[in-house]
């Protein structure tokens, strides 16, 4: 279990949170608080007041794959097999199981032509998948993905959701404005101005959200 | 009148290639396809930022023209919020008011959130009229009450061509046509709703309400619901 207890940080405040293992889905307004709260799980920013222990490990003890919302911030090398390469590199992984781990993670999300060109030279959505796959190839046991699906296509999504269901990730926070991602989610947290105003099964929740943008157009039928 | 024509363009890269030929009219157009398509790499092409290696790109009666690039932060210049309004000739108040960030026009562009940068941009470049818009993945980081309301924007258009560059596939703009790219090529789907047929990126909803007996009139987020309620009676 994720356990949040009194947690403070800028605007956001959240009194007790428990964070099932599965897969939790954030949405909400721009500027609700929902970017905030995945640097907190993730361990990038620290709560001001409060507590979040993952397993009775804080964040920064904990196995963690981040995806940042803004694709070039998550790229620090020069080309995409040193991107993905860099978490291994970063354990001293001998180069043999880095070269084999890295092809084969770059295989199952279907991104092995990309291994030798530059990252610069991606697309907006080549660069997320760089990303995810950076963020999955040492195992995490926690995933946390901001909106990364807003620069990919549906084919593209499809076939990610199979491989982060698969990756073995016990916890995965993901935030999303796409509402065909969120209904299939075990947990969705619903945020307005750093408070969670609704949470639940998306069965729970999608029906306080009728009569508004989020309210999927299939719900009901 | 005013129309973009593409004559055979052709752009090649490694193992990526796209070729292009189609004319657009005015009236608001949709432009799908996967992640590296190329659809940014023809939204650069058609504003004239990229040289082409083939072919060749005419433009009638256009006079003015923008393109709105999918990173809102390769756009920014100004040192503050309000600085940033002022260099896209808007009244910072003003607009400010009108997308919720008047409390922030002293803050850098860059302290925004992206969901915050990606609305003040977009309502910069919505604040004035051209003949050529192209807007190159503008749902990118809106939340959905915000893609609601670029999408009205967006249907206010009286004049001109609006291109949209995108993958979003739930919350879109009533479009007078609709465009992807497959196998490298762009191909002209046609005008809605018999396009959704050649369409082979037809967002699931529209898919999945068409095998429930109710193809909606067009892809926008009011045809769809209104194609539900049809279902539900």
């Amino acid at each position: 279990m994720i356990t949040i207890e009194y947690l403070h940080y800028r605007n956001l405040a959240i009194d007790t949170l428990i964070i099932k293992p599965g897969i939790t889905t954030i949405t909400g307004a721009n500027g609700s608080g929902k970017t905030t709260f995945l640097k907190l799980c993730a361990g990038i920013a620290l709560p001001d007041s409060g507590t979040i222990m993952i397993d009775d490990a804080p964040p920064r003890q904990t196995g963690i794959g981040w995806v940042n919302e803004y694709p070039d911030r998550n790229l620090l090398f020069v080309n995409v097999f040193d991107e993905i390469a860099s978490p291994l590199r970063f354990r001293r992984n001998s180069c043999e199981s880095i070269d084999s781990t890295v092809k084969s993670c770059a295989e199952a999300m279907g991104i092995t032509h990309l291994l030798k060109r530059a990252v610069h030279e991606l697309s907006g959505g080549e660069k997320m998948l760089v990303s995810l796959a950076a963020a999955l190839v040492h195992h995490p046991k926690v995933l946390v993905l901001d909106e990364y699906d807003s620069h990919l296509d549906a084919r593209s999504m499809a076939k990610n959701e199979q491989i982060i269901r698969s990756s073995g990730a016990e916890y995965i926070i993901r935030c999303t404005q796409q509402m065909d991602t969120a209904i299939h989610s075990d947990h969705l947290l619903f945020f307005n101005t750093g408070r969670i105003c609704h949470q639940g099964t998306p069965d729970n929740v999608f029906p306080l959200l009728k009569g508004t943008a989020y309210y999927p157009v299939l719900w009901e039928c | 009148m005013v129309r973009i024509i593409l004559n055979r363009v052709y752009a090649v890269r490694d193992h990526w290639s796209l070729s292009a030929s189609g004319t657009f009219h005015e009236g608001v157009h949709l432009v799908n396809g996967d992640v590296g398509s190329g659809k940014s790499t023809l939204a650069l092409m058609m504003a004239g930022l990229l040289p082409l290696p083939g072919g060749s790109i005419e433009k009638e009666e256009i006079t003015s023209s923008m393109l709105s690039l999918q990173f809102p932060e390769l756009h920014v210049t100004g040192l503050s919020v309000a600085e940033e309004c002022t260099s896209w000739g808007v009244t910072p108040d003003e607009i400010l008011a009108a997308i919720g960030l008047s409390g922030k026009k002293d803050i850098s562009p860059l302290s925004l959130s992206r969901g915050e940068l990606k609305r003040l941009h977009l309502a910069c470049v919505l604040a004035k009229d051209y003949d050529l818009l192209l807007l190159d993945e503008p749902f990118s980081s809106l939340d959905c009450e915000e893609k609601v309301k670029l999408c009205a924007r967006i249907g206010q258009k009286s004049q001109g061509i609006t291109i949209i560059f995108t993958h979003e596939q739930e919350i879109l703009p009533r479009v007078t046509r609709i465009w992807e790219i497959v196998d490298n090529t762009l191909v002209d789907c046609g005008t809605p709703p018999d396009a959704f047929q050649h369409w082979r990126h037809v967002p699931p909803v529209i898919g999945k309400l068409t095998a429930l007996g109710s193809r909606p009139d067009n892809i926008s987020l009011d045809d769809l619901r209104e194609a539900s309620c049809r279902i539900q009676g």
